[in-house]
């Protein structure tokens, strides 16, 4: 929910989604396919002066949003660098009790350039996520020709997803209010009837929308206005250049 | 005498448990008319006007719009020159921003996308939202919804605009607002339906009420007639506005004399209160 506000409060909103989604699938995909610590290291700096810069998106926050994936890669990435064993081997170990753990300098180093390369592509992402608001995203990938169906859904997914947290907070509070959780078995009691009477309220909603909608002349195919910001000559130019700047690094480090 | 912009003859609606939710309405109804529907819960407004749109098929009866008799074929036609703007908001706004919302029965009547934008612009501007086109519709507040919800019928030009009790959620600054919208609306010759549960509003704004019963239509005509009529509103669980009770009140009273002008706001009772007291200084 944060970083749907965020998208929408980003300064780079009004560039052309295609053109951020492009580039941003691009630098990911070039951040894992070199393999070049240097070039993922530069897709993050690159990465965080357009959201923080650009984006005009505060440190802080920024780092608050990428806190989550942080966290996911360093729990994934000690495990390649450690490992357990019952006797003191490797160039580092450690005493635990009855068992090791150790490494070495160059697991050490493996998951550094690990943690690089997924944190490059990682922020690429969230470079897109966080200037680009869903609508826009779904828009750019209609018209990259997934099917009809996913896209609509996402439409009414999205929209729908703000509508029900509504709806279910007011629910929890009318039920908070009247000691529905008061202790945990009245609680687990209370969610079960707010789940259940959520899915009675949806149907009726899914009826009262799909009225709505055929008022206004809806014949089966969801189709929305959508109008394409210009790419202006510089960005073009720019995402040129970075990417050429990626590929001189990845040719003098390789 | 012209001929009515929408004929609704015998109109019979069963719901799929059995429950009639009307039975056999017929109505006439003129160009530019401002017609307010009123009706207890449950009375079969919102059935009614689904109806006229076409979303609900009526088990029997005819609806001619200009002459025509719709059927399925033209269906299209009625709900492009019908626009409903329903109660609530968020059972109406589609899309994800509000352009996009704006620019969805447009769209849908397949119109080329210049004229999509071009009817979405004046839409916007009509309402006076156009500085938050970009937002999305989760981040706007009730009042700044209605506006969409309006802005979405605007767009798509309908001769006939139906609004199912637009006051309901709408604090006293925003149904002011509306009341404005509604009257730009009836200076363009657009006919209005209102349902309401505000019999004042109906007395002050409507040239014409209905009022609905159990599925049928119990009374038709001026605000006037219907809300002297005690049997129409006992009926139909009305109260009698307040400009008008207190007119009444004096009357019998003899603090006013009865020359019958019921005003029906505050501003009219006190020119009316002025006028009086000029002619009785002129007098005495």
């Amino acid at each position: 929910m944060e970083i749907d506000l965020i998208s929408y409060a980003s300064k780079i909103r009004g560039w052309n989604a295609a053109f951020k989604v492009s580039f941003a699938v691009l630098l990911m995909i070039l951040c894992i396919g070199l393999n070049n610590p240097y070039v993922s290291a530069a897709v993050i700096i690159g990465m965080a002066y357009l959201i923080v810069v650009k984006g005009g998106l505060s440190v802080r926050e920024y780092l608050l949003v990428l806190a989550i994936p942080i966290s996911f890669i360093l729990l994934a990435t000690i495990t390649i660098a450690v490992d357990f064993a019952w006797k003191p081997i490797g160039q580092y170990n450690l005493h635990l009790g009855f068992f090791y753990i150790f490494t070495s300098l160059e697991k050490l180093e493996e998951a550094i350039f690990m943690i690089l390369k997924v944190f490059a592509a990682v922020s690429a992402l969230q470079m897109m996520t966080l200037s680009t608001p869903s609508s826009e995203i779904i828009s750019v990938m209609r018209k990259a020709h997934i099917p009809k169906l996913i896209i609509e859904l996402m439409n009414m997914i999205y929209r729908y997803i703000f509508i029900i947290l509504d709806v279910y907070s007011k629910i929890k509070n009318s039920a908070d209010s009247r000691q529905g959780f008061c202790d945990f078995k009245t609680s687990l009691h209370t969610f079960g009837g707010i789940a259940s009477n959520m899915l009675v309220i949806s149907v009726k909603k899914a009826n009262g929308y799909y009225d709505a909608m055929e008022a206004r002349c809806y014949d089966g195919e969801m189709i929305f206005l959508e109008e394409d910001k210009k790419i202006t000559m510089i960005q073009f130019i720019s995402a040129a250049m970075f990417i050429s700047v990626l590929f001189l690094i990845w040719g003098f480090t390789k | 005498m012209k001929e009515p912009i929408l004929s609704i003859r015998d109109l019979y609606y069963v719901y799929g448990n059995g429950q009639a939710a009307l039975e056999g309405v017929s109505i006439d109804i003129n160009e530019g008319e401002k017609i307010a529907v009123i009706g207890s819960n449950g009375a079969g407004k919102s059935t009614f006007f689904l109806n006229v749109n076409g979303v609900l098929t009526s088990k029997s009866g005819e609806i001619r719009y200009r002459g025509t008799i719709i059927n399925k074929k033209n269906l299209k036609e009625l709900r492009k020159n019908i626009g409903i703007v329903f109660q609530d908001a968020d059972n109406q706004i589609i899309a994800s921003t509000v352009r996009a919302e704006v620019g969805f029965g447009p769209m849908n009547l397949k119109l080329p996308q210049e004229e999509v934008i071009r009817r979405v612009d004046e839409a916007l501007a009509y309402m006076n939202i156009l500085d938050f086109e970009d937002r999305p519709p989760h981040y706007l507040s009730g009042g700044e919804k209605k506006k969409v919800t309006i802005a979405d019928i605007i767009a798509m030009k309908s001769e006939i605009i139906i609004f199912d009790e637009p006051t309901a959620a709408l604090d006293p600054l925003n149904a002011e607002m509306l009341e404005e919208i509604l009257s730009k609306l009836s200076m363009e010759e657009k006919t209005i339906l209102i349902s309401t549960h505000d019999v004042d509003f109906a007395y002050r704004w409507a040239q014409r009420v209905l009022v609905f019963c159990q599925g049928k239509i119990i009374a038709d005509g001026t605000p006037l007639e219907i809300f002297q009529e005690e049997e129409v509103l006992k009926k139909a669980n009305l109260k009698r506005p307040i400009m008008l009770a207190v007119y009444e009140a004096l009357v019998e009273e003899h603090l006013l004399a009865n020359e019958k002008i019921y005003p029906k706001s505050i501003r009219e009772f006190r020119e009316m209160l002025s006028k009086m007291r000029r002619s009785t200084l002129l007098s005495g």
